[in-house]
């Protein structure tokens, strides 16, 4: 790519990031590997039994939320009504939503005192078991979230149909399975593989829901089993060897993603032809919307009501909330901007890094962290202080910032990197004529058309570190402790209604930090949408 | 005779369109203009994907202002995406029969239509390995299955070379003679009009000049 001016400096930056963002994987692993050498020991853990839950569970979480995924998409592709850019800009906040609120949520209607056990009693005097504890309430949380993220990815993949396609496909009259096959599928197929891999790891990476879900070792994955070998058993020897295999499973299901790229969307996103499907059709795409909003929705609801009703005010009133409180946000901010740091010197040094090998290499250090689940990159760290003779104490902010950041690096990039390339593919030979270059390219530049980007990527890493419990699980103490695990001691020490008042503020704050950043830090850059 | 009188459209804050073109069987009415002039606007309101304010528009007397796309006496060659690329040519020319032929007879059709654009032989080809030009005659071959009065052309030979455009336009015009279709052809490209067109209306200003 010879469009841009060599920017040596660009690149060195990139280079000496990814060098350290690289080291520091490295020392993560020595640090637990070293562990597993030195404690060399026996463990209880049950590695094969544990691999196999967290298989089943994220592999049915990933088909489920495909389908789920893929109707949805579907049914909002085609349905036009009031507030339908309210819902899907809703669906795309699943990814951003916390899961322990998600849980709540759920517990909240399916639990033993839920809603519909509270109204089956009244109504007909009879209880069920509750479907939210076990693989079934763990799937359930799980498809709320990632079927509602894989709608989103998906629904942007069938707006991006041409125009022209679907003039041909309408002017043939395909019935609606025809279109389905010959014009939604192959938009929608090309995305699955990489979707389906994104979800597999997040189901299998994830913590929280199982944690409060679970409801007990019979369900419990790699994630939780590490938690609990490292904070309740002592098991290190077992909290290493479950890490190991939880990165090994990680890396191998990157690397297998990584073998299918997704086509590139096409660019005609001119107005397209109204055309409706048959009324069958259209009431199966009601139907699914209906199902698909209220199982979204109504957990979330849920979950604002019970912050309500159970009294916001006793828990605002607490200094620990207060504590709690800022602490989350500080190092939420904290590490959303060092995000921002690592991922705009890495995408702009590969932006101008022309040759693919560069490119590459520039990319990979940080994408790595996909394979780094939280726990065991907590843990890594909370060996590695503890080789260098820090206390943890002292340690844990500089350690959740960092790790918060660097589990968000992967999220920033993809957010950051395809706009900064089509920046050098669009505009190249003009900032090259012009002879600009340095901060001034930046500046006139890549940041105004950057900005919604840079606000989108502020908002992921910030919302991913305000919900977050897989870090600060290992280093949180009573005088260090974030939202998300105050609400965590609260369930445990059934402290529902400061556990429900809690989860409502970090829900407000989450959507409220994904919505209104974006557009805070596009008019902060004057820049309008591409 | 198709016709089209005074069939007015207006984009939001832009002032509207007036088209008044007439297309005779077995022939090939041009329409050319600048980029932005609207031919593809009159194209869509003929097609049915965009609704007049105001006119009529009909064929042998019959109004086809009612009728939605998918039931409007027409068949559309754009300048690409005719095709699904990941079904075979003979699937793409299927889907020009109506739903229920029976198969056997379907093949049969679908092998002829082939033959007739020159293709035969391409019936299992995957539509995604098919050339520009190839994938044109595919479409025509489906058209001929479909078996609609009126061809809509919006640049059909833009994407292809000058030899295959040439070829292609020539089996567009004995098509079109053969079949009786009424024709209508979208292009700025002079050479194309020059070879094909028998009637030939420029869009300026949002009205057709007949030339």
């Amino acid at each position: 790519m010879l469009t841009l001016p060599h920017r040596p400096a660009r690149i060195a930056i990139a280079t000496a990031l990814s060098i350290a963002i690289a080291a520091l994987i490295a020392a993560v692993l020595w640090a637990i590997l070293a562990a597993a050498t030195d404690a060399g020991g026996q463990s209880r853990v049950d590695i094969p039994h544990l691999l196999r839950m967290t298989a089943i569970q994220a592999g049915l979480t990933t088909i489920l939320s495909l389908l789920v995924g893929m109707a949805l998409a579907w049914a909002l592709n085609r349905l036009r009504f009031v507030g339908r850019d309210l819902m899907v800009g809703l669906f795309a906040a699943a990814i951003v939503t916390p899961g322990m609120v998600v849980a709540f949520g759920l517990l909240s209607i399916w639990g033993r005192n839920g809603w519909i056990n509270q109204l089956s009693q009244s109504l007909f005097g009879v209880t069920f078991d509750s479907p939210a504890y076990g693989l079934s309430g763990i799937l359930l949380a799980h498809v709320i979230l990632d079927g509602a993220f894989a709608a989103r990815i998906l629904l942007a993949r069938l707006d991006a149909i041409p125009a022209t396609r679907l003039k041909i496909g309408q002017s043939l009259a395909l019935s609606a399975g025809r279109r389905f096959r010959l014009i939604d599928w192959p938009a929608m197929a090309g995305s699955l593989p990489g979707l389906g891999a994104i979800i597999f790891l997040l189901a299998f990476t994830s913590f929280p829901i199982v944690l409060l879900l679970g409801g007990g070792p019979a369900n419990q994955t790699l994630e939780v089993a590490i938690f609990s070998a490292v904070r309740l058993d002592f098991d290190l020897v077992g909290a290493v060897r479950l890490a190991l295999t939880q990165i090994g499973v990680c890396a191998l299901v990157i690397l297998l993603a990584s073998a299918f790229t997704p086509p590139p969307a096409a660019l005609d996103r001119s107005l397209p032809p109204t055309w409706r499907d048959g009324p069958g059709a259209r009431a199966l795409q009601w139907l699914v919307l209906v199902v698909a909003t209220a199982g979204f929705a109504l957990p979330l609801l849920s979950v604002l009501y019970d912050g309500i009703v159970g009294g916001f005010g006793r828990v605002l009133a607490q200094p620990a909330f207060w504590r709690a409180a800022i602490t989350s946000i500080g190092i939420g901010t904290a590490s959303a901007l060092l995000t921002l740091l690592l991922a705009l010197g890495l995408a702009l040094g590969r932006s101008a890094a022309g040759h693919p090998l560069a490119r590459t290499g520039l990319g990979i250090p940080a994408f790595a962290y996909l394979a780094v689940p939280a726990v065991v990159l907590s843990l890594g760290f909370f060996l590695l202080v503890r080789n260098f003779g820090v206390s943890t104490g002292t340690a844990a902010p500089f350690v959740v910032v960092g790790a918060n950041s660097l589990l968000a690096l992967p999220f920033a990039m993809a957010t950051l990197g395809p706009p900064l390339d089509a920046i050098v593919r669009t505009r190249g030979k003009l900032i090259r004529s012009l002879g600009i270059g340095g901060w001034m390219q930046f500046a006139r530049i890549e940041y105004p058309l950057l900005g919604r980007d840079i606000g989108l990527m502020l908002a992921l890493s910030f919302c991913f570190s305000l919900g977050d419990l897989g870090v600060i699980a290992l280093f949180g103490t009573q005088d260090f402790q974030t939202l998300p695990l105050m609400m965590y001691r609260a369930l445990g020490s059934y402290r529902n209604n400061d556990a429900a008042a809690i989860a409502a503020i970090l829900l407000i704050g989450t959507i409220a930090a994904f919505i209104f950043l974006p557009r805070l830090i596009e008019r902060l850059a004057h820049a309008g949408r591409r | 005779m198709l016709v089209a009188d005074s069939l007015s459209f207006a984009y939001p804050e832009q002032a509207p369109y007036l088209f008044s073109p007439e297309a005779s069987p077995g022939e090939i009415t041009a329409i050319s203009g600048a980029s932005g002039s609207g031919k593809s606007t009159l194209l869509d309101l003929l097609a049915g994907f965009q609704r007049p304010r105001s006119g009529a528009l009909t064929l042998d007397g019959a109004d086809l202002l009612p009728l939605p796309p998918e039931a409007r006496p027409v068949s559309l060659l754009l300048q690409a995406d005719n095709l699904f690329d990941h079904i075979s040519a003979a699937d793409n020319a299927l889907l020009g029969l109506p739903r229920g032929t029976p198969k056997q007879q379907g093949l049969q059709a679908v092998n002829a239509a082939l033959a007739e654009v020159g293709l035969a032989g391409f019936e299992d080809k995957s539509a995604a390995t098919l050339s520009g030009g190839q994938k044109q005659r595919v479409a025509l071959a489906r058209t001929l299955l479909r078996d609609r009065p009126v061809l809509l052309l919006d640049e059909p030979f833009s994407a292809l070379d000058d030899e295959t455009r040439r070829t292609t336009r020539d089996l567009v015009a004995e098509l079109t003679r053969r079949h009786g279709w009424h024709t209508i052809l979208v292009s700025h490209h002079a050479d194309d009009i020059a070879a094909l067109a028998n009637r030939h209306y420029r869009l300026v200003d949002g009205r057709l000049e007949r030339v």
